[in-house]
C-alpha cells in the first residue's frame, strides 16, 4: 500500500488552493491508497475553520485521507485547545508550520501544543528545513525534549540546493530515534538512500507536499531510487506511514 | 546518461582550481578525451587567485577545448559582481563561452546578486544553475526577464511547474535541462521536465537545442 504522508487542501493565504477531488485523482493516477491532509494557512488566518474543512473532507472520503490538526503555537492555551477540539472531530495528529506561523521549533513557545500531542499520543509533523527556524539540529533538540512523540521532519530536515543542511539533519536523526524524515523536495536522492542505508529504511517516509510539489515526480525519487531494495521502497512508501501515523 | 537517454553532458569538477584541486582542468580534460562526443568541459575555478585564475581559464578555454567557466561563489566567497570574479566572466565571454553560477537559496549566490554580474557584463552568457533553488525561483524568472544575458538550468529546482513558466516568460531559447548529476538522477531529472508539459518544440531546446547551441558558439 502507498500512502503520501504529507499533503494540503483548502485555500492559502498565499493565493493557491488545493480539492480534495484533484488530490483524490493524483492519488488514484499514482495508485496512492491513503494521505495525510493538512490545512494549508487560511486567507484569514483562522486555522480553527481550516481544521474544520479537513475534518470535513476527511469524512466525505473515509478510508482514503487522514487529517492531521495544524495549531499555530503562539496561541498558547487556546492552540492547545484547538488541538483537542480537532482530534475530537477526528483528526489523528499534528502539523506545524514554523516559517508559516513564525515561531522556532526549539523555543519553548511550543512546549505547550507538544505536550498536548503526547498527552493525545499524536504524531506531529514539521515543515523542517527552514532556515533560523526548523533546521536539522533545531529539529533534534525537540526530539529529544520529547522522546514519547513522533516527531516528521518534512524535506528531509533540510532544504538547501547545495545540500549544506544534509550533515545536520543526519545528525539529528542518529541522535534522536524518534524523529523520522519525509521525501519531499529532497535534494539529492542519494540523500534519502544514505539515511536509508545507515540509519534504516524505517527513518524514511514519502511524502508529496502537494500542491507545491508536483506528485507525480516526488514519488519517483523513491520509486526510481537506483539503490534502495525493494523492501526498503515499501517500507518508505508506505509501511513506515502505516506504522507510525495510520495506526 | 545511457540510461537516462542522454547523448552529451557537461562536465566540471565538484572542486574548484586550483585549491582544493590544483589538477582539476587535467582530471575533467582526461574524462572528456577518454569519451569523445559525449562530454564537454567547463572549468570551475575560484576567482580569489586573481592571475593564476585567468591563466587557468585561458588554457582551459584556449588550449583543452573547455567550453564554459563554473563559479561557486558558496564555495568560494567571491561574490558574483565582485572584481575578481567579472574579470573570469570576461575572459569567458571573450571566448563566447558561458559563465555557469551555482544560484540557489545562499548568500552570494542568489538570483539579485547573480544579475548584478549580468548587469556588469552584458556581453557575456551567465546561466543560473539550479533556477533560484528552493526559494528563489520567481526572483530568477524576474530578473532573466530583466537582463537578456541570463538563462536558466533546470536541475535539482524541484517545480516542473517552475519550468513551465520559465519557459512561457522567457522563451524556451533560455531554459536549460541539467541533472546536477551523479547526486541527483538524470533519470528524475528528465522527468521532471517532461512533466512540464512543454510544446515539443520548446521541450527539444530545453533538453538540448539550446546547450548545444551554446557549447557550439564558443571559440
Amino acid at each position: 500500500m502507498i500512502v503520501d504522508s504529507l499533503t494540503f487542501l483548502g485555500e492559502s493565504l498565499f493565493g493557491h488552493a488545493a480539492s480534495a477531488a484533484g488530490l483524490i485523482a493524483l492519488m488514484d493516477e499514482l495508485s496512492v491508497e491513503r494521505a495525510v491532509v493538512c490545512p494549508l494557512k487560511p486567507p484569514r488566518y483562522r486555522l480553527e475553520t481550516a481544521n474544520d474543512e479537513i475534518v470535513r473532507a476527511v469524512e466525505a472520503h473515509a478510508g482514503r485521507l487522514v487529517g492531521f490538526a495544524r495549531v499555530d503555537p503562539w496561541l498558547g492555551e487556546e492552540a492547545v485547545a484547538e488541538l483537542e477540539r480537532a482530534h475530537a472531530l477526528g483528526l489523528r495528529g499534528l502539523f506545524l508550520h514554523p516559517w508559516e506561523e513564525t515561531f522556532c521549533i526549539s523555543g519553548p513557545v511550543v512546549d505547550p501544543v507538544l505536550e498536548a500531542a503526547r498527552g493525545l499520543g499524536l504524531p506531529v509533523i514539521v515543515a523542517s528545513g527552514y532556515p533560523w527556524l526548523s533546521e536539522g539540529l533545531q529539529l533534534g533538540e525537540l526530539a529529544r525534549r520529547f522522546p514519547e512523540v513522533t516527531l516528521v521532519a518534512t524535506n528531509g530536515a533540510q532544504l538547501n540546493i547545495s545540500g549544506l543542511g544534509q550533515q545536520d539533519a543526519e545528525l539529528a536523526l542518529a541522535s534522536c530515534p524518534n524523529l523520522v524524515i519525509q521525501t519531499t523536495g529532497v535534494y539529492r536522492e542519494d540523500f534519502i538512500e544514505g539515511i536509508a542505508a545507515r540509519l534504516g529504511p524505517e527513518r524514511v517516509l514519502y511524502a508529496s507536499g502537494f500542491p507545491a510539489f508536483d506528485p507525480r515526480l516526488e514519488i519517483k525519487r523513491t520509486q526510481w531510487a537506483p539503490n534502495l531494495d525493494a523492501a526498503a521502497k515499501e517500507l518508505i512508501l508506505g509501511g513506515n506511514a502505516q506504522r507510525l501515523l495510520l495506526d | 546518461m545511457d540510461e537516462a537517454g542522454i547523448a552529451k553532458g557537461v562536465v566540471m569538477t565538484i572542486v574548484d582550481a586550483p585549491e582544493v584541486n590544483p589538477d582539476a582542468l587535467e582530471l575533467i580534460a582526461e574524462a572528456c578525451a577518454a569519451f569523445p562526443g559525449r562530454l564537454e568541459a567547463f572549468a570551475r575555478i575560484h576567482p580569489w587567485y586573481g592571475d593564476v585564475a585567468v591563466a587557468l581559464l585561458e588554457r582551459a578555454l584556449g588550449e583543452l577545448g573547455f567550453k564554459g567557466l563554473k563559479l561557486h561563489p558558496v564555495t568560494t566567497i567571491a561574490h558574483p559582481a565582485g572584481e575578481d570574479t567579472l574579470r573570469l566572466i570576461r575572459v569567458a565571454a571573450a571566448h563566447s563561452a558561458p559563465t555557469l553560477f551555482h544560484c540557489g537559496d545562499e548568500p552570494l549566490a542568489t538570483p539579485l546578486a547573480v544579475a548584478h554580474a549580468a548587469a556588469a557584463c552584458p556581453e557575456a552568457t551567465i546561466i543560473l544553475g539550479h533556477m533560484g533553488g528552493y526559494f528563489h525561483v520567481d526572483e530568477a524568472i524576474a530578473v532573466a526577464e530583466r537582463h537578456d544575458n541570463l538563462l536558466l538550468e533546470t536541475s535539482a529546482m524541484p517545480y516542473p511547474a517552475k519550468i513551465r513558466e520559465a519557459v512561457e516568460r522567457l522563451g524556451p531559447e533560455r531554459v536549460l535541462y541539467a541533472s546536477d548529476g551523479p547526486a541527483c538522477s538524470p533519470l528524475l531529472e528528465v522527468e521532471k521536465v517532461r512533466l512540464a508539459g512543454l510544446p515539443a518544440e520548446a521541450e527539444a531546446l530545453v533538453l538540448g537545442g539550446n546547450a548545444q547551441r551554446l557549447l557550439e558558439a564558443v571559440r
